[in-house]
């Protein structure tokens, strides 16, 4: 079994593009904005006329990534790139619109084929209901055939997510890893203020992407009690961005030159998960 | 990655599976329906449909009270619930809390109650609720899990991929004991989605057969004990030996037409199990008789198993209970158990003249007595997600 390094971590959050563009601290930042959005990425091609605001953040973040790394898009293309994609609740747009769409549909009763406009609206956007849908966006546009993860749960699934990577090159089942972390917030603003003692604010919509590879550390899974250090400093500066903390704590102790050991930790729901570089 | 050199799995055991599913509330039913035959497909009753195209799904028409005060609003939440009830009824759960995990997939959530939470007179438990994770937190309070609680959405091959990342957990002594599986409920978001794809079919599903039109969904929950080989006392339903997943990267809603992130899927869950695919003696497969589905996996097996693939028994099992999404390959790969341990292939439903595309050893009319000792199991999904899962069960 090998071991595994953090190469680079992308971030974009609603304060802007990378780590240069956090706030000393988001609270006070926000001045009591319950969120801080991200525009929709301005990417070109036909082929995104349709794809989500969450979907092409996503690909935004990977083009972060390379671009910062000065790799170029074949050098993860193919099979033996893994491809792990966290979030607690980008899909919850998509969803909200897909049941805004149908709500004025043919009444309840009513026997009428329906092969009308909206139906067709219907074909068209029920697909990128799936949290896949972002996933797999990701993985067509940089071409991305090898293992793939998709997990559920805010910053928990982000260590997860780091975790099955890990475990992936580990394994040998891939030579490098990508995970990807999205947040949107601001279509769902409504429901996170019904549900404000789940969530902390301001609620910072974000994107984050980290490659990992082979390396010489061997990484630890656990379920702590007590956050780490750079999950508190991710909340601080950054603000509540759900699967996206975790990576951006991992940007923030490279940016400070503690990259390893390192440890990173993440809570959703009551539940912590971390995972340590040692 | 293909030509790496790669590790064999550690196997793990499943000890245990229980479901709920619309052939009936048990894992008994599932299985005695699976084998007679029976048509889980009804008139969907529990939301308007009147306006859909297709209105027949598997409804669970019944879904025993859960033993606890409170009922979940959240349909989705009490399916899993009530497979974990039928779980804990063949077997007991004896690990330290801080050892038990749960591993959950996915297509939709409680998305049911995001409808409700959107609605003006929605209330804030609504809200919460439609978070895709919430059913997988009640199992784990179900459980008293204390360990790593993991949700995954690799829509219809999830409950595939969650057995897989199961595993890794219990081979990384993260846990001593997962309860892994999947589920979905329908809604009228789902059915309405899928009805506007023109996927469902007015006719009855019919996989690999040449009038094969369209699929119809179901709602289900099914789970399975996990522990890591020799932990467990007493008899077990069998092995995972083997897991892989794949991505397309060609297109949102369809799969490759060439079938190679399921190709890929296959090749390295085989080689995962440390075997060769002359081991294979049965293969569950996705099936759900659409026309591009069903051609493409019977490409991919030809092409994976080679000339022997026309002697292997190959069977789907989504007729019956129609396209049960997270559920469906928990659902298929305890089928792939309980086949080896009765020493009977369940049918596949709706299959009466096969496709010459999908030139395969089916099984079809009756079961087939065969003890199958090696499964391969197959999944495809949204995002061009594949999975594939290889199995080892065990004689009576």
């Amino acid at each position: 079994m090998v071991g595994t390094a953090v190469e680079r971590v992308a971030v974009l959050t609603g304060w802007g593009d990378g780590l240069g563009a956090l706030p000393e601290n988001a609270a006070r930042a926000a001045a009591g904005r319950p969120v801080i959005p991200i525009p929709r990425p301005d990417l070109g091609g036909d082929r995104f006329r349709r794809a989500t605001r969450e979907c092409l953040l996503g690909i935004a973040a990977v083009d972060a990534l390379l671009r910062d790394g000065g790799m170029s898009r074949e050098a993860i293309r193919g099979t033996s790139t893994a491809l792990i994609y966290a979030t607690g609740g980008a899909y919850g747009a998509s969803n909200a619109a897909f049941i805004a769409g149908s709500s004025s549909r043919v009444a309840v009763g009513d026997t009428r084929e329906t092969r009308h406009g909206s139906s067709w609206a219907g074909a068209l956007n029920f697909p990128y209901t799936a949290p896949s849908a972002m996933a797999g966006e990701v993985a067509i546009e940089f071409g991305l055939t090898g293992q793939y993860g998709i997990l559920i749960g805010g910053a928990v699934a982000a260590i997860d997510a780091l975790w099955q990577a890990t475990r992936l090159l580990a394994g040998g089942r891939c030579a490098r890893a990508l995970v990807l972390a999205v947040e949107t917030f601001e279509e769902c603003e409504p429901l996170y203020a019904r549900g404000r003692w789940l969530v902390r604010r301001p609620l910072v919509e974000a994107a984050a992407c980290a490659l990992l590879v082979p390396g010489a550390r061997s990484a630890r899974y656990d379920v702590p009690r007590e956050p780490a250090a750079l999950e508190t400093l991710a909340r601080v500066r950054a603000g509540e961005t759900f699967a996206c903390a975790p990576l951006i704590a991992l940007a923030l102790a490279r940016n400070g030159g503690t990259m390893e050991p390192i440890s990173v930790t993440g809570e959703w729901r009551g539940r912590r998960a971390g995972l340590h570089w040692e | 990655m293909p030509g790496a050199t790669r590790l064999r799995a550690e196997p793990v055991t499943l000890v245990a599976a229980g479901a709920v599913t619309p052939l009936g509330a048990d894992l008994d039913a599932f299985w005695s329906g699976l084998v007679t035959g029976s048509d889980g497909i009804s008139a969907i009753e529990r939301f308007p449909v009147a306006d859909l195209r297709v209105r027949r799904a598997g409804e669970i028409k019944k879904l025993r009270p859960l033993p606890s005060v409170r009922q979940p609003a959240c349909r989705a939440t009490h399916l899993l619930l009530a497979a974990a009830e039928d779980l804990l009824a063949r077997a007991a759960i004896t690990a330290e809390p801080a050892r038990i995990a749960v591993v959950v997939g996915t297509a939709l959530g409680g998305v049911e109650q995001l409808e409700r939470a959107l609605a003006p007179e929605g209330r804030p438990r609504h809200a919460a609720a439609a978070f895709y994770d919430t059913p997988t937190h009640a199992l784990a309070r179900r459980v008293d899990a204390r360990g790593p609680v993991v949700t995954v959405s690799t829509a219809c091959a999830a409950g595939a991929t969650a057995l897989g990342a199961a595993a890794d957990l219990l081979r990384a002594d993260l846990a001593d004991v997962v309860v892994a599986g999947g589920y979905d409920a329908l809604c009228r978001f789902v059915l309405r989605g899928f009805d506007a794809l023109r996927s469902l079919t007015r006719d009855r599903v019919r996989p690999f057969d040449r009038r094969r039109n369209g699929l119809l969904l179901g709602e289900a929950a099914a789970l399975v004990l996990m522990t890591r080989d020799g932990w467990s006392e007493g008899p077990t339903l069998g092995r995972l030996l083997g897991h892989a997943s794949a991505s397309d990267a060609a297109h949102i809603a369809a799969p490759d037409q060439n079938g190679r992130g399921l190709e890929l899927a296959v090749r390295s869950a085989i080689d995962e199990a440390g075997l060769i695919p002359d081991d294979v003696d049965f293969v569950s497969a996705h099936g759900t008789g659409t026309p591009l589905n069903d051609r493409i996996e019977a490409d991919v097996l030809k092409r994976t198993l080679g000339p022997r693939v026309q002697t292997i028994p190959v069977n789907s099992i989504k007729a019956g209970l129609g396209h049960t999404m997270g559920a469906g390959a928990t659902l298929e790969a305890i089928m792939c158990l309980l086949a080896a341990r009765e020493g009977v292939v369940p049918h596949t439903l709706g299959l009466e003249e096969p496709d010459p595309a999908c030139d395969l050893d089916h099984v079809m009319g009756s079961p087939r007595a065969v003890h199958p000792r090696i499964s391969l199991s197959t999944s495809l999904g949204f995002g061009g997600c594949n999975a594939a899962l290889v199995l080892e069960g065990i004689e009576a």
